[in-house]
């Protein structure tokens, strides 16, 4: 009796016998799909990151002037070139420019800036300065969407969001789906589930259903020792440091090491509202940042995904030049926005902002948001980003 | 008019089902009607309608008596609902539905609105009001099985999907096209039996639809009062005129009878034809929902081996059914941890994941949300559902229906046709097996994590 059952791991199906239906055995040595596609990961900087204090413009005479109890000391910033420099708490990301994997784009934003967080997240996550109303299609959500009317059989053209929050209105498209991920065990089986080919063969014979139900247990049970094995390998030499932010870009990792079909990622990593006493928190949060940028990348770069990777990092709005009466600083226009991979052309990209060339008190606009997305759209994803975007933009030079 | 069909055509797809010497009312029939259309069903309710036979039973579901109904039952429901809607907590309103699918005497009614939240997906996530969303909700139960104008009229006039679809921004001179495209597209017609002017001129007739503190309002200053012509040669005024237009449309009933057969129906086990002719119905009974459900569900197609065990089970079905048939429903779980398992395997209430809805079936089986079902039975079987964790009691399960609960191949195969209907020697052996090499379990309970991660748990 027990010879004529067979007992197997989904990770060790090599053991197959001919006793087992043909379509099994086919499915068992089916390998992870592993594509040269491009991959963009997200992350939003919420709340509205103080893009002076972060690329610091240390050589204008507005910098101090304007920054009296927040202004960085000159020694302790990481200089770029003779006027610019991150952040103190920001050498992972200074690390990052020098091997030629961070590009910083400066003053981004758009016309007409909005100092409602809500609404100014709404213009970024749509891709539309226009709209007034909450968002129906996002940019990335249509352009999944665009990615799958490319490709009718692409049965998965669906985004993944990484995080507690609400799914990001960037993310919503007409036809994609997103899922949702918060924690690292949702990827990993609980207890130990294998496939029993005998008894599932005996039902994959009734109908091309039972076969797909099949399969597919098989392909889930294999995906989740897949992630197992690859987070014991790896654990030992990947050092990710201990914030959310980090945690999930880890997970993003996982996900793209174990062979998922999600082309794009999302996150967010709140807290950017820095009204009062900002100093330590917006320290806190820009180390957090470029620690988790860097550890992931470091990560990727072990493996061939380190080509095929591409982050993103924005925020709603800048913050106003002056500080306020709270040691921090309110609403502003325009910020800079983080690309990083291995792709991209490193180094500062557009112009400064001048601290002494205001409109009414905040930043100048020198680059429109949707030029960074039109390139990413068309450039990286290999994307029409015209229809997207509803007009076309100018490209900006970040991909060599 | 459109003729009511004939009787020839009738018998040919929807001829009633009537058991016989040689084809009974079995379990296996009574457990595939259960799991389709209502959470499935406990071992006395499944000896009761076996009992019963075919047409009592489905009587039974179709009168909302399908479970005995718990005192205080509506009034318990609906305060947690509007302690949820109060409330800033997506996760409550979200237990509060899951609480009435597994407690309501009306497990048809559940199911049917939960087929029309994903028919006409209206998010939170841009609606942002939890009072609006249990609103539409109690609509969707309310009209669950109405003729369609009423459930279609009484969801458009809500502020939920106006808000959704930004009717707001639709105003003369100045159109959003987005409820119109949706009204045609997903709610009536069908994509193919429109065009974009006909969407441009509905878009014309939606405006002024607006919502005023909250609620349903008709803002006349930014209504476009001009002739519209839509489907070609039909005039239109304004709302109520268009729906009325849109009803009385052939590819309406199309529609309609293709959402009941994907729902009810099995893959593979109905043709083009079967859907002609519901619809057909439908058109000579004014839409009517109930009647169409009553047709399909009394069939000789529904309960016809290719219709067994052949439809992919949404997460929530999976849960549910699970829940009740085990009878681990008094007390309940912790609906509020439910709602969350229900988000990991890709059914998130309140966010349907666009306006499509959810996409059904084979869909539902992806790498990540089928670790999330095993992971799920892991946790069942192991007590983690209630805020106090302990695990099930099989053996008293067991025993109160005088199984031998020392015997594994005996419990299996009666926690098996319990669930599924059926108990396949192959997998019944394969279970008991796999069992006996869990540590962390009771014999019984792993015996029942194992059964709820075979692929037969999924199918129904």
């Amino acid at each position: 009796m027990h010879s004529r059952r067979r007992f197997l791991k989904t990770g060790s199906m090599v053991s197959l016998t001919s006793s087992v239906p043909a379509t099994l055995a086919r499915l068992a040595s089916a390998a992870p799909k592993q594509k040269d596609e491009r991959i963009l990961v997200v992350i939003e900087l919420g709340g509205g990151n103080d893009g002076i204090n972060t690329v610091v413009p240390f050589g204008n005479d507005g910098y101090a002037r304007s920054r009296i109890n927040l202004r960085l000391a000159e020694k302790e910033l990481h200089k770029l070139n003779n006027g610019v420099a991150l952040h103190p708490n920001m050498r992972p990301a200074k690390e990052l420019i020098d091997d030629g994997r961070l590009a910083i784009i400066q003053g981004v934003g758009y016309p007409q800036a909005d100092r409602s967080h809500f609404r100014s997240m709404n213009i970024w996550h749509s891709g539309n300065p226009e709209i007034k109303e909450e968002v129906t299609y996002g940019w990335l959500g249509r352009a999944l969407d665009q990615r799958k009317q490319n490709d009718r059989d692409r049965a998965n053209s669906s985004g993944v969001f990484v995080g507690e929050q609400q799914t990001p209105p960037a993310m919503l498209g007409r036809e994609s789906v997103v899922t949702a991920l918060s924690r690292a065990e949702d990827l990993e089986l609980l207890s130990q589930r294998v496939v029993d080919l005998q008894a599932a063969g005996a039902i994959a014979s009734q109908s091309s259903l039972n076969q797909f139900v099949v399969q597919q247990f098989s392909d889930a049970y294999a995906s989740a020792e897949r992630v197992q094995s690859t987070a014991k390998r790896r654990s030992t030499n990947v050092d990710y440091p201990a914030t959310k932010l980090a945690s999930n870009l880890k997970l993003v990792s996982q996900l793209l090491h174990s062979g998922t079909e999600s082309r794009v990622f999302y996150t967010i990593q709140d807290g950017y509202d820095t009204h009062f006493a900002q100093l330590l928190t917006h320290s806190r949060l820009l180390g957090e940042f470029s620690g988790a940028v860097k550890a992931f990348l470091d990560d990727l770069k072990r493996s061939e995904l380190a080509q095929r990777v591409v982050v993103l990092a924005f925020s709603e709005f800048g913050r106003r030049v002056k500080e306020n009466g709270t040691q921090g600083t309110d609403h502003g226009t325009s910020g800079p926005v983080f690309l990083a991979g291995e792709a991209v052309t490193a180094g500062l990209h557009g112009q400064t902002p001048d601290l002494c060339d205001l409109s009414d008190g905040d930043l100048k606009i020198h680059i429109d948001f949707r030029r960074i997305y039109a390139t990413l759209l068309d450039e990286w994803l290999g994307l029409d980003a015209t229809p997207l975007l509803l007009q076309s933009f100018e490209h900006l030079p970040l991909f060599a | 008019m459109p003729q009511p069909p004939t009787s020839q055509a009738r018998d040919r797809y929807w001829q009633p089902f009537e058991a016989s010497a040689s084809d009974p009312w079995t379990i296996e029939r009574v457990v595939h009607l259960h799991r389709r259309v209502g959470f499935a069903a406990t071992w006395s309710e499944i000896q009761r309608d076996l009992k019963a036979g075919c047409d009592a039973s489905i009587a039974r579901l179709l009168a909302g008596e399908m479970r005995p109904r718990t005192h205080g039952f509506d009034e318990l429901a609906s305060a947690i609902g509007d302690v949820a809607a109060g409330s800033a907590s997506t996760g409550r309103l979200k237990a509060w539905w899951l609480y009435r699918m597994l407690l309501s005497p009306d497990p048809l009614r559940e199911r049917l609105s939960l087929m029309w939240h994903s028919h006409f997906a209206t998010s939170n996530l841009k609606v942002k009001n939890l009072a609006l969303m249990r609103g539409q909700n109690e609509l969707l139960r309310q009209f669950a099985l109405s003729p369609y104008s009423n459930l279609l009229k009484a969801v458009i006039k809500h502020p939920a999907i106006l808000l959704w679809l930004d009717a707001d921004a639709n105003r003369k001179g100045n159109p959003n096209e987005n409820l119109a495209r949706e009204l045609m597209e997903l709610f009536t017609v069908g994509i193919g039996n429109y065009t974009e002017s006909d969407v441009k001129e509905a878009a014309r007739a939606l405006t002024g639809l607006s919502v005023v503190d909250g609620k349903y309002g008709f803002d006349v200053a930014h209504h476009d009062g001009g002739p519209k012509t839509v489907l070609s040669d039909a005039t239109v005024s304004d709302v109520d005129s268009l729906l009325d237009l849109l009803l009385d449309q052939k590819a309406t009933a199309h529609r309609l009878a293709s959402v009941l057969c994907e729902t009810l129906m099995g893959e593979s086990a109905y043709e083009a034809g079967a859907v002609r002719q519901l619809a057909e119905g439908l058109m000579a009974r004014d839409l009517d929902i109930g009647w169409a459900t009553e047709t399909v569900l009394k069939s000789r197609a529904f309960f016809a081996e290719k219709n067994l065990h052949c439809k992919v089970l949404n997460p929530i079905q999976f849960m549910i059914g699970a829940l009740h048939a085990l009878e681990l429903d008094s007390p309940p779980p912790s609906t509020l941890v439910l709602a969350r398992w229900a988000r990991r395997m890709g059914q998130d209430l309140f966010y349907p994941p666009n306006v499509g809805g959810w996409k059904e079936d084979r869909a539902w089986l992806g790498s990540r949300t089928l670790v999330a079902r095993a992971n799920f039975a892991t946790e069942l079987a192991r007590g983690q559902l209630s805020r106090d964790p302990h695990p099930p009691n099989c053996n008293q399960l067991l025993q109160r229906y005088e199984i031998d609960s020392h015997d594994p191949y005996e419990s299996t195969r009666w926690l098996a046709t319990l669930l599924w209907g059926h108990a396949p020697v192959a997998t019944v052996e394969s279970v008991v097996e796999h069992a006996r090499a869990s540590d962390r379990l009771s014999p019984l309970n792993a015996i029942l994590a194992e059964l709820l991660t075979r692929p037969e748990h999924i199918l129904a």
